[in-house]
């Protein structure tokens, strides 16, 4: 305890009086710790926050039921609640419906109707209303008065409706008044879907979704007395199709699919800590370098050279703990502008979240300040270890001696190049429980291994390249190129920073690139379309409600004109996959879209699926499953058994999981199910203006839909492909977010590394002023020192990139998501912002070149 | 000259030290046998290069012998750890150096503390004797200020001040005066005479002035690593 009490004493002594006279440069490396860990803790906050509230939702969805009864892929007779009731082990059963309707009108924002049965879910779930102490009144009249609701807290305030006022609502099914008859208490059930819920009785629900005789769900509870085997005698009163789940599994099937997410924006969100883990290097080792004579002085004055040691690891300690409490409002500000669009992506992508508050974990908060210190520590490692290393002798030295025992560059090159190489039998491992650990690893491997490839670039450059640089830039140029190959390793490592934050920006540039143009050729062949009809709300209601009849027929009737594509669409899940299984008329689809097969030529996979029964799977679902052509998929859909083999796998990026493609005339035929999610049109004749036919067309189906026409949502394919292209785009603005504070770190690292150099040949450079040299002549210099350091990093950046991005592409992307695309190169971005990166590079190494004349020449040559 | 024991505080045997510059090799200290007894007051002399200070890095446990014998208050530093080593100069030695090397970002009564400090001894104990001896040194008034403002002869009677903070037996100086003007120099001179005179602690100057020549109880003058002349 003495001791650590003089470490700190003599920290404070040593090194904060130091980082205080020189807050300059303090402020810089603390600002992009700051931002590196404002960056990664803001994220996670905000996913994290996602993931809770869809969590949370599910859990007071569930309340206390320990089975839950359902029919993937279709609904739950209604009268098997009352035989349920009646099994000796079941307490309670108790009727669940729910789905997403909205308020009439444009932009009426969709909210979670419940439609229970009041008395039997009173020993299910938790929820009051407001209005008076007692709950009987509210739910007897929302079981005495048909088309009566309990809004919650904040719907009611949206909606700007009291107790007694009626709000009209719009469902796939039809449109109808209901009132409010009382405001749920803000608790429980009332807290689901970040409040934006209300509840009706199970009988008015049906009738205004038109599911008489049906439910979502039975939530089961048992009696304390059930015996172990209770579950295997309810799951055998139900019928086929119909079976008992755990209720957490539908929250773990969701928090699943947004892991990966999580992950990977959590990975891209420490690249930037990553980069500020260089600002420390570089100043704790200026510092280190600097300083060694005072050490030398410590060390004769009886200092041991652990005491070094832990000074300087005390100094990478303060950066890491003044930069996080430096994070903590950057935090703040940065969560709250990314929650939404997280929220955002997380509802498009994988599960519907509504975000109502930011809980401050803290769990999360340790962790984030636990990773943040130790990458400072990581950083100052090796300075204090450099530190260690000072001999007391010294102090007999006038100029303290710098680089001692730096390895040769070719030695670090050589450790680089393994590392890189490394990466090949990494990247052949599969992802272990679906995380892609030896990606990430890779990606880890080939930061590093680039950064150590640096020193020996820096010295052949410095080799070669000065005498060419004379006939150039002159005696500057030559000096400078000279400077950069004696400039050692650690110049190089500093210019890592740089190589790490250029690779990101390469790779993600030729990944989103690749990303796009494979989504725009999958919109173009496989999501064609001259107008698309769904229920209205069906992707939010995961198709669960099928076209009205009367639209079906309506549709058929038009065939004259037009051809139509249905499809029958079903979220299912597949060993615990969430994936669509869609059954559509293929026959009729081949001859107006494609789909992007993996391998095979189209004409023979659909000749094939014609001659003999099976499936087509998307690339993410054989990647999630681990299924492939020739393999067999088992389901069970709306009670009817498949077993088929997989005929080919083509490249699908819709959201929500993966899918499966199967002829809809065989699904009818097995499953007898004849209803349509939804229809693909294509127009027989458009004329010359497709866009306006297709709006003809969609205006004709309204007008003649009737009632039914506020039912549906008809788009044009232009508009749905451009809403694809939109979320997409939407999708990656907060990776762009993201590489753009690394930069702004690496940037940072420039001046701070450019700052530290020229302070610390303050000498060297006096006497080149001393010997002849102009002011002129020695900033020129430096700005050709940047130059070269810049072109390194970003050259050495740029390799690196190219292999980040197969990386991430071929191995993290296809681990994580199971998707994987058609590689490209962005080289207008890159021939674009790879000299607009070289120019902020070097305007942020003017402000280190104004301080090297801030002290008189005279006075730094007498020293 | 104060000659408490007979038997030498500093006894040294063939002592070596080679540094290596590439494929060169050069001997700073090569193989001087020496005997110094506890209170004497030493005089090293000779040019630049002659090897003075790389003998007083060795005595002082700064540096280590390449080859030879080296004892110092019943120390063999030549055997000794590194930790036994850093204990050695906690408590055995105090240096004064050329250029006072006083850490710039420590004051100056922080400055005198800090061997002491490093020692593991008791804080308040030790303020208390940097403020006598700063009061000895006539820098009371100096306490709080950084090395920066303080004059040569300030700087250098602080370094003094430090060297004495744990009352070590041996002080070694390396060209204490070489940095000060003639008459800082001679209170500087005064001190250390007064170390060895008054207080009886053996002291090594290792010096081109002829500022300590009156003050030498032995000096030795140093050629090429080997001690040429004793007087």
């Amino acid at each position: 305890m003495k001791k650590a009490v003089f470490l700190v004493r003599l920290w404070i002594w040593f090194s904060l009086r130091q980082l205080r006279s020189q807050y300059w440069r303090t402020l810089t490396v603390l600002l992009g710790i700051a931002l590196g860990a404002a960056v990664f803790t803001s994220v996670r906050l905000a996913v994290n926050a996602s993931v809770d509230s869809f969590a949370n939702s599910m859990d007071t969805l569930a309340g206390k039921a320990d089975w839950t009864v359902v029919t993937p892929g279709a609904r739950v007779p209604e009268g098997l609640v009352a035989a349920l009731q009646k099994h000796p082990a079941v307490e309670t059963a108790s009727p669940l419906l729910s789905t997403y309707v909205r308020p009439a009108g444009n932009g009426g924002e969709p909210f979670l109707l419940i439609g229970l049965d009041p008395i039997s879910d009173r020993d299910m779930r938790q929820w009051s209303s407001t209005g008076t102490s007692e709950r009987g009144s509210s739910w007897l009249t929302l079981m005495r008065t048909p088309y009566t609701l309990l809004p919650g807290e904040k719907l009611s305030e949206r909606w700007h409706k009291a107790p007694g006022d009626s709000i009209t609502l719009e469902h796939a099914h039809r449109t109808v008044d209901f009132q409010v008859t009382d405001i749920l208490e803000p608790e429980g059930l009332a807290l689901a879907e970040g409040g934006g819920i209300a509840l009706t009785d199970i009988a008015t629900f049906q009738e205004f979704t038109g599911l008489h005789g049906w439910v979502d769900r039975i939530d089961l509870r048992l009696k304390a007395s059930a015996q172990n085997d209770a579950a295997r005698s309810i799951a055998a009163m139900l019928p086929e199709g119909t079976v008992l789940e755990k209720p957490s599994e539908a929250r773990e099937s969701g928090k699943l699919m947004v892991r990966s997410y999580r992950l990977n924006l959590s990975v891209l969100s420490f690249v930037s800590l990553f980069v500020g883990m260089f600002l420390i290097f570089s100043l704790v080792s200026l510092h280190v370098t600097s300083r060694r004579h005072e050490m030398a002085v410590l060390r004769s004055l009886g200092a041991s050279s652990r005491l070094l040691f832990f000074l300087f690891l005390l100094e990478g300690a303060f950066f890491g703990v003044v930069g996080w409490v430096a994070a903590i409002p950057l935090s703040s500000f940065l969560v709250r502008r990314l929650v939404e669009q997280v929220s955002a992506t997380v509802s498009h992508l994988f599960v519907r979240v509504q975000v109502d508050q930011l809980p401050l974990d803290p769990l999360e908060a340790a962790s984030s300040f636990a990773l943040t210190l130790f990458v400072s520590l990581l950083a100052a490692i090796q300075p204090a270890i450099e530190a260690r290393k000072v001999h007391p002798r010294e102090v007999f030295l006038r100029h303290a001696s710098r680089e001692n025992g730096s390895p040769a560059p070719y030695c670090l090159a050589l450790l680089g190049a393994l590392l890189i190489l490394t990466v090949w039998p990494l990247v052949r491992l599969p992802a272990i429980h679906g995380v892609p650990l030896s990606g990430y690893l890779a990606t880890f491997l080939l930061f590093c291994g680039f950064s150590l490839l640096s020193p020996w670039c820096l010295h052949l450059l410095g080799s070669h390249l000065p005498p060419l640089l004379q006939h150039v830039g002159g005696q500057p140029a030559y000096l400078g190129g000279r400077y950069i190959r004696d400039s050692g390793a650690r110049m190089a490592l500093s210019v890592g920073a740089l190589i790490t934050a250029v690779g990101l920006f390469v790779a993600l540039v030729i990944m989103i690139h690749s990303f796009r143009g494979t989504v725009e050729l999958w919109v173009e062949q496989s999501i064609s379309g001259d107008l698309f009809l769904r229920p209205k709300m069906s992707e939010i209601n995961r198709y669960r409600d099928p076209l009205p009849p009367q639209t079906v027929q309506l549709l058929q009737d038009l065939q004259e004109s037009v051809e139509i594509v249905p499809y029958r669409r079903i979220f299912l899940t597949y060993e615990k996959v969430p994936y669509q299984f869609e059954a559509l008329d293929l026959s009729r689809l081949r001859h107006h879209a494609s789909l992007l097969f993996l391998q095979g030529h189209p004409e023979n996979i659909f000749r094939e699926l014609e001659a003999r029964d099976g499936i087509l799977i998307s690339e993410v679902f054989a990647n999630q499953t681990g299924l492939g052509v020739g393999d067999h998929f088992t389901a069970q859909i709306e009670g009817t058994k498949l077993d088929l083999p997989v005929l080919a796998i083509f490249r699908d990026y819709r959201t929500q999981g993966g899918t499966v493609h199967y002829p809809l005339e065989r699904f009818t035929k097995k499953s007898g199910d004849t209803s349509w999610s939804g229809a693909r049109l294509f127009l027989k004749h458009p004329g010359e203006d497709l866009e306006a036919a297709a709006l003809a067309l969609k205006n004709e189906i309204l007008t003649r839909s009737g009632d039914q026409a506020q039912a549906l949502e008809v788009t044009t394919g232009r508009d749905l492909r451009r809403i694809i292209l939109r979320i997409f785009d939407e999708t990656f603005s907060i990776t762009s977010v993201l590489l753009l504070i690394a930069l702004l770190a690496a940037t940072l690292g420039i001046t701070t590394t450019l700052a530290t150099f020229i302070l610390e040949r303050s000498r060297q450079l006096h006497t080149l002023l001393a010997v002849g040299a102009s002011r002129t002549q020695v900033r020129t210099m430096i700005i050709w020192e940047a130059v070269l350091m810049v072109i390194t990093g970003e050259g050495i950046g740029l390799c690196c990139g190219f292999f980040l991005s197969y990386l991430l592409i071929f191995v993290i992307n296809r681990q994580s998501f199971g998707w994987t695309f058609i590689y490209s190169v962005d080289w207008t971005a890159l021939w674009i912002s790879l000299p607009l990166i070289l120019g902020t590079a070097l305007f942020a190494a003017l402000p280190a070149s104004q301080l090297v004349f801030q002290r008189p020449a005279s006075q730094v040559l007498r020293e | 000259m104060n000659e408490v024991f007979s038997s030498p505080i500093i006894k040294a045997r063939q002592l070596t030290r080679i540094y290596r510059l590439g494929q060169v090799e050069i001997a700073a200290v090569d193989h001087i046998d020496l005997d110094i007894l506890p209170g004497q007051m030493v005089v090293l002399k000779g040019n630049s290069g002659s090897g003075k200070s790389t003998l007083l890095s060795l005595l002082g446990g700064l540096d280590q012998p390449t080859e030879g014998e080296l004892h110092v208050a019943g120390r063999d530093l030549r055997k000794a750890s590194p930790a036994e080593i850093t204990h050695y100069r906690r408590s055995s030695v105090g240096i004064i150096f050329q250029s006072f090397n006083l850490l710039p970002t420590l004051t100056v009564l922080e400055n005198t503390c800090l061997p002491a400090l490093l020692a593991g001894k008791p804080s308040p104990q030790v303020k208390a004797r940097a403020l006598d001896l700063l009061d000895w040194l006539k820098l009371t008034a100096r306490l709080q200020h950084p090395p920066s403002h303080l004059s040569g002869g300030e700087m250098q009677r602080t370094a003094i001040a430090r060297a004495l903070i744990n009352d070590p037996a041996i002080i070694l100086a390396d060209e204490p005066t070489g940095n000060l003007d003639s008459r800082n120099g001679e209170i500087v001179m005064e001190l250390l005479w007064e170390l060895n005179n008054k207080l009886g602690r053996t002291v090594i100057i290792a010096t081109h002035s002829t500022l300590a020549d009156r003050y030498a109880g032995l000096s030795l003058f140093l050629k090429d690593g080997v001690i040429a002349e004793y007087s």
